[in-house]
């Protein structure tokens, strides 16, 4: 037994809420506040123009919570998100997440990558749709990739081929497998194109 | 920056042509087994192949465009005060009320001789313990960074908790809810290919004073090991354990009748046959070395269309009663309170957690589970409202885990998907 897991089953009474106290969180505007800190790398209003950093605008708020919770207890693990993460609550959490689903992703038209019948072909056998949901907007938990951002979207496919990436039921690493680098391009840039 | 890469760029380039060389001109050394170019340990072993999930496991081809997909819960739990509550429905003279919120997904449920109600976690790592002060719930984050713990039992001062790895305990726990005890082990080692698969477990304590737990099986429909698909039972002293019942999918829920003294419990069906097959099940344990058929046979009287091949559903033991397919039973317990109404003594209460392999949704709701003096059981709604939309995605607003009889004999009901225990009681 690790001496961290011995700590951390000794913690206690890191929470104590009254049944009857105030309501745990999903308040936008509260999140709009707390999302100040998020624009450097995530853009205004969580429309990122970062080709690194996602945007958040437009995502399901469950899928921000539960990726906001995942940093936070270190199963999901950046550089730049950990830190930030490491001190929010989940009252903070929901709040956030409430705040960036309302937003609006509001992209410019995207050009037509060379690659793009391939990435769209490789979305058709990945049968993306089953979890992203039927136009890749994403649903509950899962994340919305039309118009994310292309670079991101390629660090995140080849960490899950990689087996580095933060998955909840293996189903991303599964089907990250079988992809070349090239592969990775035309999904990412296809993604990346929808609107 | 630049021309530090290109000098690397270079210098590999070197090393390269070298090599090559060196290859050109030893050819003869091919032969040879070559030593591993670095020790063994020394950098991380190639990733093994990423198999899918085990949701997926067992598909047809034809299903493998299906939209159908398991449903998370919100992680940090959600406030009741955002929810349709009052679409809750429970029988005339019934009362349903939020008890308890903040509980990010609260799963199973025990009960402290001194009140303390106790929750577990399956995805998340922490147990939780409830405190009821003058009307007032106090919610308190027990222990953390366990793996796993779904289950959680209480007897004679002691809390019991079944890790994904092992079953703990955790002494006079009441008196130190702000400083728990550090976990003695009751028994180790039960996870020990750490693969996916259903290994967060039930526990809950027998009338011969066992620990009874579930090791669920691998994937959807693989073949278990001799540890998996199977009851488990276990002396809290000795650590000795026994295999109380085999073929038996995954198992959630268990509760012993009051006057036989048999265990009961609820049983999850393998997906991907399809919409209507097959059931899911509650099973009686009735003797010793029973089989309940995973992975050859299914409810009884289905052989399985892969695993099946050859065997005879006879070979079996059949269910106490059919559920419903997909339906997902977890929690179960007999009522044995004082506060209900006569009808309701004996009656099994079973959490519904709701398919998401099926096109039409059914579950999320606490049905009741009528055995007559033959034997014969029923089942009857007791608590509905979750579902909203049974075609939608998703189709529920909660989702029931965990039933627990109270001393006052109101009821208390999980909710994993939000993090909120509800109070359910009787008044005449």
């Amino acid at each position: 037994m690790s001496v961290l897991r011995r700590v951390g089953a000794r913690v206690a009474a890191l929470l104590a809420v009254a049944s009857a106290g105030p309501a745990l969180g999903a308040d936008a505007a509260a999140g709009a506040q707390k999302a100040q800190v998020c624009v450097a790398c995530h853009g205004t209003a969580g429309v990122s123009a970062n080709p690194t950093a996602p945007s958040l605008a437009g995502q399901p708020a469950q899928f921000v919570a539960t990726q906001l919770l995942m940093f936070r207890e270190g199963n999901r693990k950046d550089p730049q998100m950990s830190p930030f993460a490491a001190n929010l609550s989940n009252a903070d959490i929901n709040d956030l997440a409430e705040y960036f689903a309302a937003q609006k992703l509001t992209l410019p038209a995207a050009g037509v990558s060379t690659d793009a019948e391939t990435g769209a072909r490789l979305a058709q056998q990945l049968n993306c749709v089953q979890c992203h949901g039927p136009t890749l907007m994403g649903q509950q938990h899962i994340p919305r990739l039309a118009g994310q951002q292309r670079e991101y979207l390629k660090t995140q496919l080849r960490g899950f081929k990689a087996q580095t990436r933060f998955d909840m039921d293996g189903q991303m690493t599964s089907a990250a497998q079988p992809l070349s680098d090239t592969d990775i391009d035309a999904l990412a840039n296809y993604l990346a194109g929808l609107r | 920056m630049e021309i530090s890469i290109r000098t690397g760029q270079f210098r590999l380039a070197h090393v390269a042509v070298a090599l090559a060389a060196a290859l050109v001109f030893t050819s003869a050394w091919a032969q040879t087994p070559a030593a591993p170019a670095t020790p063994p340990g020394a950098q991380p072993a190639p990733a093994a192949p990423a198999a899918p999930p085990s949701w997926q496991q067992g598909r047809s081809t034809e299903q493998a465009t299906s939209t159908l997909h398991p449903f998370a819960p919100h992680f940090t739990g959600r406030p009741s005060s955002g929810l349709p509550t009052d679409k809750l429905k429970v029988p005339p003279g019934f009362k349903i009320e939020v008890w308890a919120e903040g509980i990010p997904e609260a799963r199973s449920l025990a009960l402290g001789d001194k009140g303390t109600v106790f929750a577990g976690n399956r995805n998340l790592s922490d147990v939780y313990a409830i405190v009821d002060r003058g009307g007032k719930r106090e919610v308190k984050k027990l222990l953390a960074g366990l793996k796993a713990p779904n289950g959680v039992a209480f007897s004679k001062g002691t809390l019991f908790v079944a890790e994904r790895h092992r079953i703990t305990r955790y002494d006079g726990i009441e008196d130190r809810l702000d400083s728990p005890p550090e976990a003695k082990v009751v028994i180790d080692n039960l996870d020990p290919t750490s693969q996916p698969g259903h290994f967060w477990k039930f526990l809950a304590l027998g009338p011969d004073g066992k620990l009874y737990f579930n090791v669920g099986a691998p994937g959807n429909i693989v073949n278990p090991n001799y540890l998996q698909a199977a009851i488990h039972r276990v002396e809290p002293k000795t650590g000795i354990m026994e295999t109380v019942a085999l073929g038996v999918r995954n198992s959630v829920g268990f509760d012993w009748h009051p006057k036989t003294k048999q265990l009961w419990f609820t049983n999850h069906a393998r997906d991907w046959i399809s919409d209507e097959l097959p059931h899911d099940t509650l099973h009686r344990v009735s003797h010793k070395n029973m089989n309940f058929g995973y992975p050859f046979c299914h409810q009884g009287d289905l052989l399985d269309p892969e695993f099946g091949k050859g065997r005879s559903c006879s070979e079996f033991d059949p269910p106490a009663l059919k559920l419903g397919p997909h339906i997902a039973p977890l929690g179960m317990r007999f009522y044995t309170g004082k506060m209900f109404p006569a009808e309701y003594q004996g009656n099994i209460f079973v959490a519904m957690h709701g398919s998401w392999n099926r096109s039409t949704k059914q579950g999320y709701n606490v049905m009741r589970v009528i055995v007559d003096g033959q034997g014969k059981a029923t089942l009857k709604p007791f608590l509905e409202g979750f579902l909203t939309d049974e075609k939608g995605d998703p189709p529920m607003w909660g989702r029931p885990v965990d039933v627990l009889v109270m001393r006052d004999g109101a009821m208390l009901v999980s909710d994993d998907y939000n993090g909120i225990i509800y109070r359910i009681s009787y008044q005449k």
